[in-house]
C-alpha cells in the first residue's frame, strides 16, 4: 500500500514536471511580448528593457526554463547576497521559505512553490488560485454530491421498477441530461428559476458565493447562489449516473451470488443494498470521480453564465489578456488536482472491492 | 418432510413456451437423502429452485404442489417463505467461485444468515461462525472469517456454502451439484462432509447432479429426470444394478470403465434409439493391439520435447519491480510427446498443468527451460516464425462458454484462424472447409450463421474444437476440454476427439484433474503436483500401479459404483 502510493506520488510529480514543461516551451514559443503586455503599447523602450531583464526574458530561453522550475520547486537553490542576481533569494517573492543549508553564497531553501505575478493586477497568482479555487470546489462538490446521491438511487429504482413507464421516464430523462449542452442548460435554467419563478424561489440570476448586502455593505457568505449553478452543472453526470448505476445494478442482480443471498432468506430490500449496489458500484464511482476532476478545472459556461467567480472564470479572463503567469499558475495547478484526484480514487476502489490490489 | 405432487414449470419467452419440468413428484422422508439426476437441461436445478421459490423470473408453475412440513409452500407468502429460506430449507449452490458475494468477507456473510433467523447479536453470531467453520473442516477459520472470497480457494468456498447452509439446522438441505466445480480430490472430501453433516444434524437431503456415480455416493433412493420428465426412481442400489430405463442405462455406461480399455465411449442417444450395436464397446482393446500400436508410436522420434522448463508467477512486488514472493508453476519440468500419441497430464488445480500447456504454445513465456517441435527449438524463434510453427499447434480451453467471443458468428469464428494464416485462395473456399469442418465435428452446415449463445455446452465445445483444427493442426493440446461438461456429454466429446485422431492422426496432449478420463484417452500419463512431475509411465502402468502416495489419492477419489 505505501510502496504503491509512493510509487504513484513520484509518477505524479513526473506528469506534473512534463506538464510544466510543455506550458513553459509553449508559451515561450507564441508570439507575443510579455514586457509590452505588462507595460502597454506607449511605453518607452527603456522601461520595457528594465521590465525584461527583471523578469529574466534577456536570458536564454533554457536558463528561464531552470528559473521556472526552481521557482515552482518546492526546494530550490538561490544566491543569498548579491540582490542584483537573477537567484537572489527574495523574501518577499518566496514566503513562507526555509533555509535548509547553505554553501557560500548559494542557500536551498525549502518554500512555498512561487508561481510568480499576475502582469495585469501584479497579484500573486498564487493568490489569485487561492481566491478562485475554493469556489470552484464548492460548486464541484455541490454538483457531484447531487448528482451521485440522487443519481444513485433513482439509478437503483429503475433497475427494480425495470421495464415499468417510470423506468422508462427515468431512461428518457437520462438521455435528454446527457445531451443537453451545459451552456444552454444554465440559461434555461437561469430563466426559469430565476427570473419566471423568481418570486417562489428567492433566487438570483448571478451572484458568487459572496454577496455584499446593500444597505449595510457588509460582505456575507451567500449559499443561495450556490444552487442553480450547482444544478446545472449536476444534470449530465446525475444523467450518467442514473444510467449506469441502473444497468451496473442490474447485471449484479443476475449474478449467482445474489440468489444466495435470497436463499439465506434475506428481504428483496437487503438483497439489493447490502449485496448488490456495492458490487454494483465499480464503474458509477468510475464516472463520478471523473466528472469530479473534469469539474475542478473549472466549468467555464456555467460560471460565466451564473457570474460564479471560479477558475474557470479566471483562466478565461486570463486567456484574453495574454496574462501569462495566470494562466500557467492555473494549469499547472489543475494538473496538480488531477493527479491527486486519481490517487485518491484508486484507494476508493480498494475500499469498495477487495479483489482490486494496488501494485 | 418434502412432498412434490405433480409439479409443472414452463419456461415462457416471447413466442416459445418449454416445458422445463413436467408433472413430477417426488417424496423425501425425514432424515432420508434423495438424489436427483440429468444431464443439463433436464429440470433438476429448476425443481429444486421452486422448493426454494427461487425461481427466475421467465419461468411459471402452472400446476402441482410442494409440500414441506405439511405446509403448502407455493400458496405461502412471501414472509413465511422468507423465514423458510436459510432457516428449515438451505440450498448449496453449483459455483462455489461466484455464488459468494465478493465484497463481502466469508465469515460475515454466514453471520448474516446466523443474526437474521436467530436474532442474536454481532459477537454471538461470530463465535457461532467459528464453531461452523471448523465443523466443516476450515483450516484456520478466525483467518477465513476476515478472509474475502477471492482469497480462498474453490473447496475451501464450497465449505463456506455448506457452513452457510448449515448454520440455522436445517430440516432440508438442497445440494444442487456441490462439487461439479471442483477437483476430483475435493470432490470427495465434499461428499464425506455433507453425509457426515446430515448424519449429525438429522437432515433430509437432496442431492442433485448429472453423475450418477457422484449421486450413489451420498443417496439413498434416486430419481432420474430426462427433458423435465421422471423417467426412473427408486433405490439406488436396485437403479444402479438393475436400471430399467434405457436413458439411465446409458448415463451408467457413459463414464470410462474402470477396468478395460474401450475404443470408443457408448452415448445415451443410442440407447434410447435401441441402436447399441457390438461395435466395439463390449470388447475393449487387447494387450496385444495394445503393445503393439504404441511399439509404433515409439518408434518415431519425438515430436515434442521440454527440457527443463520453469516459470514462476510473482505475487508480491517491491517498491523498485523487483520480486519478493513468487510462486512455482512450473519447477523443472520435462517431457516427451511422440507423433500419434496422446499425452495424459493430470494432477490437482494448482498443480502446474495449465501453465504445461500455455508454456509449449508460448502463451505464457518460460523463465527458463528449452522447448523443441519438430526439430526446432520454439522459445528462440523469432515472433513472426513463432506464429508459423503455432499454425502447427492447437489449444481446446475448459470452458466453452467464455471461450467463444459472443459477437461473432460460429462461422467466422472457425474461418477466422484460417485468414490469420492465409490458407485457401478465397473465402469462399474457406466456408467450404469451416463447413466441413462443422459437419466432422458432428455439427451441420446450417450453425454457420449462428452465434455461440444458441448452443449448449456439448456444442460449443465441437466449435471450439473445430476452431481448433481450422488451421490444420498436427499437435493440439486440450486443456481440460470435458471438465465442464455433464457425463452424457463428455463421453460425446471424448469419441469425438478420437474419432478426430484416427482420422487426421494428431498428436494429443490431453490435461485434466480426472484420472479415469486421462486414462481412457491416453497412452502414457505424467503426474503433476507443484509444478513438479511426480510420477510418469504407461497410463494402464499408472493407473493400476501408482507408485507415488499422491498418484494413489488421485485414484482413490474417483466415483466409484456400487459394487
Amino acid at each position: 500500500m505505501l510502496n504503491y502510493l509512493i510509487k504513484r506520488l513520484l509518477y505524479g510529480i513526473l506528469v506534473i514536471w512534463g506538464v510544466t514543461t510543455i506550458i513553459f516551451f509553449l508559451f515561450n514559443i507564441l508570439p507575443g511580448d510579455a514586457a509590452r503586455m505588462l507595460m502597454g503599447q506607449r511605453a518607452d523602450i527603456s522601461s520595457v528593457e528594465a521590465i525584461k531583464k527583471d523578469l529574466g526574458l534577456d536570458k536564454p530561453v533554457l536558463v528561464q526554463y531552470l528559473n521556472f522550475l526552481n521557482d515552482l520547486s518546492p526546494v530550490s537553490v538561490h544566491n543569498a547576497s548579491d540582490k542584483n542576481s537573477f537567484w537572489y533569494f527574495n523574501r518577499e517573492k518566496y514566503h513562507p521559505a526555509f533555509r535548509i543549508f547553505s554553501v557560500g553564497n548559494t542557500v536551498v531553501v525549502f518554500k512555498k512553490p512561487y508561481l510568480r505575478r499576475s502582469y495585469q493586477s501584479k497579484r500573486e497568482v498564487s493568490s489569485i488560485i487561492a481566491e478562485a479555487f475554493p469556489k470552484t470546489l464548492l460548486l464541484a462538490t455541490a454538483s457531484i454530491l447531487l448528482a451521485m446521491i440522487t443519481g444513485i438511487v433513482l439509478g437503483v429504482v429503475a433497475a427494480i421498477k425495470k421495464d415499468t413507464p417510470l423506468d422508462k421516464f427515468l431512461l428518457v430523462f437520462s438521455s435528454f441530461g446527457m445531451s443537453i449542452p451545459s451552456f444552454f442548460a444554465a440559461i434555461i435554467i437561469a430563466w426559469l428559476f430565476a427570473y419566471v419563478l423568481a418570486d417562489y424561489t428567492g433566487l438570483q440570476m448571478f451572484g458568487s458565493l459572496y454577496s455584499v448586502d446593500d444597505y449595510t455593505g457588509e460582505v456575507y457568505v451567500n449559499l443561495k447562489n450556490l444552487i442553480l449553478p450547482a444544478v446545472t452543472l449536476g444534470i449530465r453526470p446525475l444523467a450518467i449516473v442514473v444510467s449506469l448505476t441502473r444497468s451496473s445494478l442490474l447485471d449484479v442482480l443476475s449474478q449467482d451470488y445474489i440468489r444466495t443471498a435470497k436463499a439465506k432468506g434475506l428481504s428483496n430490500f437487503s438483497v439489493i443494498i447490502g449485496h448488490g449496489l456495492r458490487n454494483a458500484l465499480n464503474p458509477v464511482i468510475t464516472a463520478i470521480t471523473g466528472w469530479f476532476a473534469s469539474l475542478m478545472a473549472g466549468a467555464v459556461f456555467v460560471e460565466y453564465v451564473f457570474d460564479w467567480k471560479g477558475i474557470g472564470v479566471v483562466i478565461v479572463d486570463a486567456l484574453e489578456k495574454y496574462d501569462l503567469p495566470v494562466i500557467m499558475g492555473s494549469v499547472l495547478f489543475i494538473s496538480v488536482v488531477l493527479v491527486l484526484v486519481n490517487i485518491m480514487v484508486d484507494f476508493i476502489y480498494t475500499l469498495l472491492d477487495p479483489r482490486v490490489r494496488l501494485g | 418432510m418434502l412432498q412434490i405432487e405433480d409439479l409443472q414449470i414452463v419456461f415462457k419467452s416471447e413466442d416459445t413456451v418449454i416445458k422445463a419440468v413436467d408433472h413430477i413428484s417426488l417424496n423425501l422422508g425425514k432424515g432420508g437423502s434423495l438424489g436427483l439426476v440429468g444431464e443439463s437441461g433436464s429440470g433438476k436445478s429448476v425443481t429444486a429452485l421452486s422448493v426454494m421459490n427461487l425461481l427466475p423470473a421467465a419461468a411459471k408453475i402452472t400446476s402441482g404442489k410442494i409440500f414441506f412440513q405439511g405446509r403448502e409452500l407455493l400458496k405461502s407468502g412471501n414472509k413465511v417463505m422468507r423465514s423458510l429460506r436459510g432457516g428449515n430449507i438451505s440450498m448449496i449452490f453449483q459455483e462455489p467461485m461466484t455464488s459468494l458475494n465478493p465484497v463481502m468477507r466469508c465469515g460475515e456473510q454466514v453471520a448474516e444468515s446466523i443474526r437474521l433467523h436467530q436474532k442474536t447479536d454481532h459477537k454471538r453470531a461470530a463465535k457461532q461462525v467459528m464453531a461452523l467453520f471448523e465443523k466443516v473442516r476450515l483450516p484456520r477459520p478466525e483467518s477465513i472469517y476476515r478472509a474475502y472470497p477471492h482469497q480462498i480457494s474453490g473447496g475451501q468456498k464450497q465449505r463456506v456454502m455448506i457452513a452457510m447452509a448449515i448454520a440455522n439446522n436445517p430440516d432440508l438441505l438442497i445440494a444442487d451439484e456441490p462439487t461439479t466445480a471442483l477437483d476430483v480430490t475435493v470432490q470427495k472430501e465434499i461428499i464425506q462432509l455433507l453425509k457426515d453433516l446430515k448424519e449429525e444434524y438429522g437432515m433430509s437431503l437432496l442431492f442433485i447432479s448429472h453423475d450418477l456415480a457422484v449421486v450413489s455416493e451420498v443417496a439413498e433412493q434416486v430419481v432420474v429426470m430426462h427433458k423435465g420428465c421422471i423417467v426412473e426412481s427408486g433405490d439406488i442400489h436396485r437403479v444402479y444394478r438393475h436400471p430399467h430405463h434405457p436413458y439411465t442405462q446409458g448415463l451408467l455406461s457413459c463414464r470410462p470403465p474402470l477396468t478395460g480399455r474401450l475404443k470408443k465411449l457408448p452415448v445415451i442417444n443410442e440407447f434410447m434409439n435401441s441402436e447399441l450395436k457390438n461395435d466395439g464397446y463390449q470388447t475393449p482393446e487387447t494387450e496385444k493391439e495394445r503393445k503393439e500400436k504404441l511399439k509404433v508410436i515409439y518408434a518415431n522420434p519425438p515430436l515434442l520435447t521440454v527440457q527443463d522448463i520453469k516459470k514462476e508467477f510473482p505475487l508480491k512486488k517491491s517498491l523498485f519491480g523487483k520480486t519478493k514472493k513468487s510462486i512455482k508453476a512450473l519447477d523443472g519440468i520435462s517431457l516427451k510427446v511422440f507423433p500419434g500419441e496422446t499425452l495424459g497430464v493430470v494432477g490437482e488445480s494448482g498443480s502446474g498443468k495449465t501453465t504445461l500447456g500455455m508454456a509449449i504454445l508460448r502463451l505464457v513465456e518460460p523463465d527458463e527451460g528449452r522447448i523443441f517441435f519438430d526439430e526446432k527449438e520454439l522459445l528462440q524463434l523469432s515472433p513472426a516464425k513463432m506464429k508459423q510453427e503455432r499454425q502447427q499447434l492447437g489449444i481446446v480451453f475448459q470452458d466453452p462458454y467464455s471461450s467463444l467471443n459472443p459477437r461473432m458468428s460460429i462461422g467466422r469464428a472457425i474461418m477466422e484462424p484460417m485468414k490469420v494464416y492465409h490458407l485457401y485462395r478465397n473465402n469462399r473456399e474457406r466456408t467450404q472447409k469451416t463447413i466441413e469442418l462443422l459437419e466432422k465435428t458432428g455439427l451441420k452446415a446450417e450453425h454457420f450463421n449462428r452465434y455461440p449463445h444458441e448452443f449448449s455446452g456439448g456444442q460449443r465445445q465441437r466449435i471450439v474444437i473445430a476452431r481448433a483444427l481450422a488451421p490444420q493442426p498436427r499437435f493440439i493440446i486440450c486443456d481440460e476440454a470435458v471438465s465442464a461438461l455433464d457425463v452424457s456429454v463428455q463421453a460425446l466429446v471424448l469419441n469425438l476427439l478420437n474419432q478426430l485422431k484416427q482420422e487426421f492422426g494428431f498428436t494429443y496432449i490431453f490435461i485434466s484433474h480426472d484420472l479415469s478420463i486421462v486414462r481412457f484417452m491416453s497412452d502414457r500419463i505424467v503426474v503433476m503436483k507443484d509444478g513438479k512431475i511426480v510420477e510418469t509411465g504407461d497410463a494402464d502402468e499408472i493407473y493400476f500401479n501408482p507408485k507415488t502416495e499422491y498418484t494413489k489419492q488421485l485414484i482413490e477419489s474417483i466415483p466409484k459404483r456400487i459394487e
